[in-house]
């Protein structure tokens, strides 16, 4: 009875015109960040940190959640029409969004991917109401040898399901972790590998680290792209935005299909919208009674990933809110926003702050509304900034990315921080080192740290303490088992495929 | 393939470095069983693990398409100096940074990024470098965030600039009140 009351409550929180405006903010930035290519949610949300570092708390979260979401609808739109994906989780799209606005059928592309998301969103945000509490009240119960190890298990999930190569992305996590250790140790005092630089004394921000690995690299990306010359034709938008009843029905099962698919594979770490919305295009083409349509325009083709990558977003939200430890690149980077703004997020803070996490959790369901009609009658608004040209537009994010990173502490030194990670960025973009374990371990490596000591502590340096209880029993195992999966699936199958031949 | 050999080399020699730089951390281990070194330890030895595994991994490829690869590598890297040329140009914009002040330096380097990304709209260009230039400055001061102004020489363009703001915003604070 008591949670009901707070989501009650989460409600006259998130409809104060004050958030409402934020959330509507947030949704319209989302939108404009999921629309450009070039720019995601993780360096959108970094870039806003500095900005909005005097603010209230649930209203700065409030927005920043809006964007993290609100790129999910955007980057479908230039799915469609450009072949890009505008962020990373809307690739399957292009595949039969493109075809169809080839075919003319660009507004009900459009409007199909606008509904999905808006059903898969809501869906998940009730699953993430539903279970948000079972499990902050079970984390209740988490020492720090349990923290080590969930970080530990979402860690190894992300370095085995980030790239085409498992070392490379482990690289990439402990990377992150080490230079996480740049800074004075918190507990000893002690300077950690500054080498005897001042400004690394605090430590490595990860806003100058985000705004560096995914703006600045990305606008790298583009600009070499420009250079050779590779351009897609912009398909101009017309006709009505709607689909027809026969597409509705074939969409309809593919979207529930989507959002459960994308809801689950959000709660787990490691996965992400990219391969939420992989899987359900798998099943949809499965599934389906003419499986050949597909990549030629089949609107279950878009139904489907575009509801999985939303309903994605708001399963993701759960391990952040409910356990304060993230799954992926962009909730780490929404779990450092809640630190700066001085918030653990947690089981505690669904027992200190209920009216900042219940309002946080309500304005999602408001913000899906307000994006369903930003992305459906007003479309068109935001389709045109895809005509921006990208040598005016590139130039511009890069100056946006001085400005952010310039802001937090107004040391120039800290500029050109960003820039080496940018420059780092861009080569592992080129090298197939995945980004996205790097910012998760930079921004948890801290913690982590701390509860391993912690933990060490209270056992008095046994190690035994990390299998020491049911939990962690079960995360180690889970650890080891995701980082054995890679190695492990293609010989199954093999195993399997060879066994059919016999028989 | 070859860009894989290079991360190898070059993880191990960061793992080294990491691993002997964690040896200088000057340390009084009382109270903290563990003290400031033992987890960066773990983050060295695990990090050469990780070397090793991307060694197996180079291994199970050897035996597939390699010389195709290899074209493709060469290929990757040819547009390599447009890079570097944004690179250095970003980092002479910050070294200008708070000299020129956030308007001028930002408005010549967006300038001049243009001329070369967006070419021949000379208009367009100048119009959105000098604009963006003023209109950022203004709002994130608005917003309280301070950009620097630059030395004496340059700052009456930012001095100037909030100048007329006030100006505008007082002509507009005056209207209101007089309705």
């Amino acid at each position: 009875m008591d949670t009901l009351t707070h989501i009650l409550n989460g409600f006259s929180v998130c409809l104060q015109p004050i958030n409402l405006w934020y959330t509507f903010l947030g949704c319209f930035l989302g939108t404009i960040i999921g629309v450009l290519p070039g720019i995601g949610p993780s360096a959108g949300i970094a870039l806003l940190i500095p900005v909005t570092y005097g603010m209230n708390p649930t209203s700065a979260l409030i927005m920043m959640s809006g964007i993290f979401y609100g790129a999910r609808y955007g980057g479908s739109t230039t799915a469609i029409l450009i072949n890009t994906p505008g962020e990373a989780s809307s690739v399957m799209t292009t595949l039969d969004g493109y075809q169809m606005a080839k075919k003319g059928r660009a507004g009900a592309a459009l409007a199909i991917s606008a509904v999905a998301s808006f059903i898969a969103g809501t869906l998940g945000v009730v699953g993430l109401t539903l279970f948000a509490v079972p499990l902050s009240s079970m984390a209740l119960k988490f020492g720090p040898a349990e923290y080590f190890t969930l970080m530990f298990f979402a860690m190894t999930a992300v370095s085995s399901l980030a790239g085409k190569s498992p070392a490379k992305a482990m690289i990439s996590t402990i990377l992150g972790l080490m230079i996480a250790t740049i800074g004075i140790d918190l507990q000893s005092g002690q300077p950690r590998y500054t080498m005897g630089v001042p400004e690394l004394q605090d430590g490595v921000g990860f806003v100058i680290a985000v705004v560096g690995l995914f703006a600045i690299a990305e606008v790298f990306i583009t600009m070499e792209d420009m250079t050779k010359g590779v351009r897609s034709e912009i398909i101009r938008l017309k006709g009505r935005l709607w689909f027809t009843k026969d597409e509705w029905n074939r969409s309809l099962m593919p979207m529930f299909r989507g959002g459960i698919v994308g809801f689950v594979i959000g709660v787990l770490p490691g996965a992400g919208g990219t391969i939420a919305s992989i899987m359900s295009y798998i099943w949809e083409k499965r599934l389906s009674k003419h499986p050949e349509e597909f990549g030629k325009g089949a609107i279950e083709g878009v139904a489907g990933p575009e509801a999985a990558n939303n309903s994605d977003n708001a399963g993701a939200m759960v391990p952040l809110l409910t356990l304060g430890i993230p799954g992926g690149g962009a909730t780490a980077v929404m779990l450092g926003a809640f630190i700066m703004y001085g918030i653990q997020p947690g089981p505690l803070l669904f027992q200190n702050r209920p009216d900042l996490v219940w309002g946080l959790i309500d304005s999602m369901y408001i913000g899906n509304i307000m994006l369903l009609i930003l992305n459906l009658p007003l479309i068109g608004i935001f389709v045109r900034l895809l005509y921006i040209p990208s040598g005016i537009l590139m130039p511009l994010i890069l100056a946006i990315s001085t400005i952010g990173i310039y802001a937090i502490n107004g040391n120039p030194v800290e500029l050109y921080f960003g820039l080496i990670f940018g420059v780092i960025g861009y080569v592992f973009r080129k090298i197939d080192i995945p980004l996205a374990p790097m910012v998760l371990s930079l921004v948890l490596g801290g913690i982590m740290e701390q509860s391993f000591r912690q933990a060490m502590t209270i056992s008095g340096g046994n190690p035994k303490i990390f299998v020491g209880s049911v939990i962690t029993v079960t995360l180690v195992a889970l650890s080891i088992l995701s980082v054995l999966l890679p190695f492990l699936l293609p010989r199954l199958k093999a195993w399997r495929d060879g066994s059919r031949d016999t028989t | 393939m070859m860009t894989d050999r290079v991360i190898f080399v070059c993880t191990i020699i960061a793992a080294v470095v990491y691993l002997y730089a964690t040896t200088l951390i000057p340390s009084l281990e009382i109270g903290d069983p563990l003290g400031p070194k033992a987890f960066p330890r773990l983050l060295g030895i695990a990090v050469l693990i990780a070397a090793g595994l991307l060694f197996l991994e180079m291994w199970k490829e050897r035996k597939q398409r390699a010389p195709q690869g290899s074209a493709n590598e060469a290929d990757a890297w040819r547009h390599l100096w447009i890079i570097v040329g944004v690179t250095v140009w970003t980092g002479i914009y910050y070294v200008a940074f708070e000299r020129l002040g956030y308007i001028l330096a930002t408005t010549v380097y967006l300038l001049a990024l243009m001329a070369w990304f967006n070419r021949g709209k000379w208009v367009a260009n100048i119009l959105t470098a000098a604009l963006f230039g003023v209109l950022s400055f203004v709002m994130f001061v608005k917003l309280d965030v301070n950009l620097p102004r630059g030395l004496a020489a340059f700052s009456w363009i930012s001095d100037g600039v909030l100048v007329v703001v006030n100006a505008v915003t007082n002509v507009i604070k005056s209207i209101r009140t007089s309705f």
